[in-house]
């Protein structure tokens, strides 16, 4: 196939002491579908947003056909012929569909329109269409630069003479600009619907047509198909077959094996910011691939058998809940766990799991089958739940876990067991000395307990989560992604903590999207895609099987 | 610590107290001339002291109820009809009721404010319910309500049924005597609303920093969904807030009510209620703060009077003086507070 049309060159991203990208190589060729595959924190989406200008690289360089570029901000990519869709869409909601574009369009235009009547130096707007004829002109005289060069004076020419007619904004221009657009490429969609009436598969095509009204070459596309119905999906497939028939090139991350399988040409796999394998989809079978996004890793906390007690802690049945997007977050889902066990949840992220604690927690909604048992009783609403005796580390640290605003010590009793045990003063020398000890024994930095939460870093404002939820040793702790930000030694020192509970008849439920914590601690191994939890401990020695269940293959 | 919280009321006085100079100097008065005759005015003497302290009490009562309710997260718009609320549950309680009680102070007044504090916090729990069960937005809901019971008093005391027995005027009866709040030093008008007042503004500062129950109202104001998954009952947080907000201003009504005018008539209230918003504003919504922005605008109040009375400067000044610090407010102070308070909600 064709050339390359994006190559990255001993790309390295670092932040403070995390290397996000570890010297990756890595080339899109013209008209290709490249699958990113990884896992989460993987390095995926710091790479693409590395090419889309979002960060700059710590070392390495970025071609572009073949040219060296530095792009400061998305807009020199988008200038360059990159776009990218997010998954969290960057539409406004109560504008039509035509209006979206023409805005994307319409800003640049100005812009532009700005730059260049500035390069004139008269400054008034009265000079700027001869300006702009100017341009045409020039962009239409002999290249001077070989074939390369006259492509992009062309392009350039055409967006000049573009702008003479776009600086009002014209609804008529912009529907039809949309209409064509949504033909060429069979994105077909009402370009006069409001955004905000649109399902997630027909916003994400207007995404998708924004990027292409701004003439992208390369399209980005982060985790496209997490927000689909698989109907959808389908759907998708075609316009990327219709993308690439126009010899465009897409980059796509997934975690997803058998979407990728069927709609790649070749794939990328990163593993801990590195990448491990590249190459032509159907060269390695999906059980390899697996293998090589997982990895095999050294585990460092031991972890001896033990049999658990027989008593049961929470005892989840048929617990079925909707999600934000009034989708099926968990579907009829049975779980129980002992005294003196943990018990796993392996899953990559965005698959049911934050709803599933959720609503355990009594946060959430639960169908009128669902029960929700702790120690033998149906607690009603959070705060008898937590009251049972139950820890819970949150998904979500900055809204769920902690007060930014509260000091240190104030989050640290963020929570009614604590409230109660305090009576209806709040001791004050029992407190300072409670957060003096937590801060010293979960090494919060800096380790000032009447330093408001928000003004913590990530990792130190978990620390915090952690020392609350996790010190008073809770009959039950549900744990989601307990060591997300920590640094290496902190992890460990949760391990052992949460294995200390354990040993002490405790009963833990660990969810986690890192395959290795939940393999080094559970005693018992779920894997939870699309709201369904699938029993996995007798896969536990098997990395591959485990991987396909997580992407949602079959064993 | 201490330059933290000092410095910004410091700077939002110093711009407000220039940009006032400013207007009275194109005016053509002397601005010199006229802060030292407001500052005579206001706390020149013993008497003049005295007398400033009357006016910030409703200021101070007010102000208390916003910053309570702004403090937990609650954008009660509504003491003013709190405020009013409280005064006519007073009203009807010193004209009608107390007639036939004993003529024993120590009972018919403590009954009388916490009848009045008890009417001022039911009137703030219907916003409370129609934030917890529909989600209607508070902001709008007090501030209709104030319309509300602006109205009611009207209605209550031009030819309704509180109106004066000989229905000369709007205006109520007069209370009977023994549900007069004491005046400490007669015949000057200091009295014991205010003592009540700042034990009331150390008690919530207690109650706030020192206690769980204050602990859950702020930390239901500060992260909602953070204080949900800590086992913190919003809805049972939210509507204690209200009561507790509504309460105080209806109380603030009462003490007004009972130891100054003793008789409850139309604009009875010159907007109390919304000048509490500066206050508690400025008070950086802390209770012992409050004190201090009630001093200053009862200081306010009483300097523009001598202020009109040797340097001939309208009493108006004092409006475009308190609306000047409330814009340096808005600008300085608060910009940030509301911003990031904004951020949290989402």
């Amino acid at each position: 196939m064709a050339e390359n049309i994006l190559e990255l060159c001993n790309i390295t991203k670092t932040f403070g002491n995390l290397i996000a990208v570890d010297n990756v190589d890595f080339t899109l060729k013209e008209g290709e579908v490249h699958a990113i595959l990884g896992e989460n924190g993987a390095g995926k989406s710091t790479l693409m947003h590395l090419i889309y200008g979002l960060y700059q690289p710590t070392s390495g360089s970025i071609r572009v056909a073949g040219k060296p570029k530095i792009f400061k901000t998305p807009r020199d990519a988008i200038a360059n012929g990159i776009g990218m869709v997010h998954q969290h869409f960057m539409l406004i909601e109560n504008l039509t569909v035509a209006e979206n574009i023409a805005l994307s369009v319409v800003h640049r235009r100005v812009r532009e329109g700005q730059a260049l009547a500035l390069r004139v130096k008269r400054g008034s707007v009265r000079d700027f269409y001869p300006a702009v004829r100017e341009g045409q002109a020039l962009a239409l005289r002999e290249p001077q630069g070989g074939e390369e060069h006259r492509g992009t004076q062309v392009r350039e020419g055409q967006a000049l003479a573009l702008r003479t007619q776009g600086f009002q904004f014209k609804k008529a221009d912009a529907v039809k600009t949309t209409e064509a657009l949504s033909e060429k490429f069979g994105l077909a969609v009402d370009a006069n619907a409001l955004v905000g009436t649109l399902s997630v598969g027909l916003k994400q095509r207007v995404e998708i047509l924004k990027a292409l009204a701004g003439d992208a070459r390369i399209l980005i596309l982060d985790e496209p198909t997490a927000v689909l119905s698989p109907q959808e999906v389908d759907g998708f497939f075609t316009i990327l077959r219709n993308l690439q028939a126009d010899n465009r090139s897409i980059l796509f991350i997934s975690h997803k094996m058998n979407e990728v399988l069927q709609i790649s040409d070749r794939l990328t796999v990163l593993r801990r910011g590195k990448n491990v394998y590249e190459g032509d989809t159907g060269e390695l079978t999906a059980r390899e691939l697996a293998r090589e996004m997982l990895g095999e890793e050294v585990r460092e906390v031991v972890r001896e058998e033990r049999k658990p007690a027989p008593e049961k802690v929470l005892h989840v049945s048929e617990l079925s809940v909707r999600g934000s997007r009034d989708e099926l977050a968990v579907a009829d889902v049975s779980l129980t766990t002992h005294r003196g066990e943990i018990v796993g949840i392996a899953g990559v992220d965005g698959n049911g799991q934050r709803e599933l604690a959720e609503a355990i927690m009594g946060l959430r909604e639960t169908s009128d089958a669902s029960t929700v048992e702790i120690l033998g009783k149906a607690p009603r609403g959070t705060k008898a739940t937590r009251l049972l005796g139950v820890g819970y580390i949150p998904e979500d640290r900055q809204t769920l876990g902690l007060i930014p605003s509260f000091s240190v010590a104030e989050n640290l009793e963020l929570s009614v067991l604590h409230l109660k045990q305090y009576g209806w003063l709040l001791p004050q020398k029992k407190r300072k000395e409670t957060a003096l000890r937590l801060i010293d024994d979960y090494d919060v930095r800096p380790p000032n307990p009447q330093l408001d939460a928000g003004a913590l870093s990530g990792g130190n404002q978990q620390k915090v989560v952690l020392a609350r939820e996790m010190s008073p040793e809770p009959e039950l702790l549900i744990a989601v992604n307990p060591t997300r930000g920590l640094d290496i030694s902190a992890a460990r020192y949760v391990h052992q903590n949460l294995l200390a509970q354990r040993n002490r008849g405790k009963s833990v439920l660990l969810i986690s999207t890192e395959l290795d914590e939940v393999l080094q601690l559970a005693d018992r191994l779920y894997v939870m895609t699309n709201g369904k939890l699938h029993e996995a401990t007798s896969h536990r020695n098997d990395i591959e099987a485990l991987g396909l269940l997580m992407t949602g293959g079959s064993t | 610590m201490i330059k933290r919280w000092l410095g910004m009321p410091a700077l939002i006085l110093i711009s407000a107290f220039a940009t006032n100079g400013i207007i009275m100097l194109v005016c053509g008065y002397n601005p010199l001339e006229a802060y030292a005759a407001a500052l005579g005015g206001a706390f020149g003497n013993g008497r003049k002291l005295g007398e400033t302290l009357v006016k910030s009490t409703p200021f101070l009562m007010a102000g208390l109820s916003v910053a309570v309710a702004f403090r937990c997260g609650i954008w009660n718009i509504g003491a003013e009809g709190q405020f009013l609320i409280g005064a006519l549950a007073a009203t009807w309680f010193g004209t009608k009721l107390a007639p036939f009680f004993p003529a024993i102070p120590w009972i018919a007044v403590p009954l009388c404010l916490c009848l009045a504090a008890l009417a001022g916090g039911i009137w703030a729990l219907m916003p409370a319910f129609l934030k917890v069960t529909r989600g209607v937005n508070e902001v709008i809901s007090t501030i209709m309500l104030n319309y509300v019971a602006i109205y009611l008093v009207s209605f209550m005391v031009d030819s309704g049924p509180l109106q004066e027995v000989s229905q000369r005027g709007p205006q109520s009866d007069r209370l009977v005597e023994w549900v007069f709040l004491p005046r400490l030093f007669p015949p000057h008008r200091i009295h014991l609303g205010i003592v009540i007042a700042i034990v009331l503004a150390a008690i919530l500062t207690f109650i706030l920093f020192r206690t769980t129950f204050g602990y859950q109202l702020r930390a239901v104001g500060a992260g909602a969904a953070a204080a949900e998954a800590a086992g913190i009952s919003i809805v049972q947080n939210t509507l204690r807030v209200f009561f507790i907000s509504g309460a105080l201003a209806g109380l603030g009504g009462a003490i007004e009510l009972m130891a100054l005018t003793r008789r409850l008539f139309l604009n009875f209230s010159p907007g109390y209620g919304y000048t509490a918003i500066a206050v508690a504003l400025l008070a950086k919504l802390h209770p012992l703060v409050t004190m201090a922005a009630a001093l200053l605008f009862g200081a306010l109040t009483t300097g523009s009077y001598a202020m009109q009375r040797s340097v001939g400067i309208s009493d108006k000044v004092t409006l475009v003086m308190q609306a000047t610090i409330l814009l340096a407010v808005l600008g300085y102070g608060s910009a940030k507070f509301l911003k990031d308070s904004t951020i949290r909600k989402q």
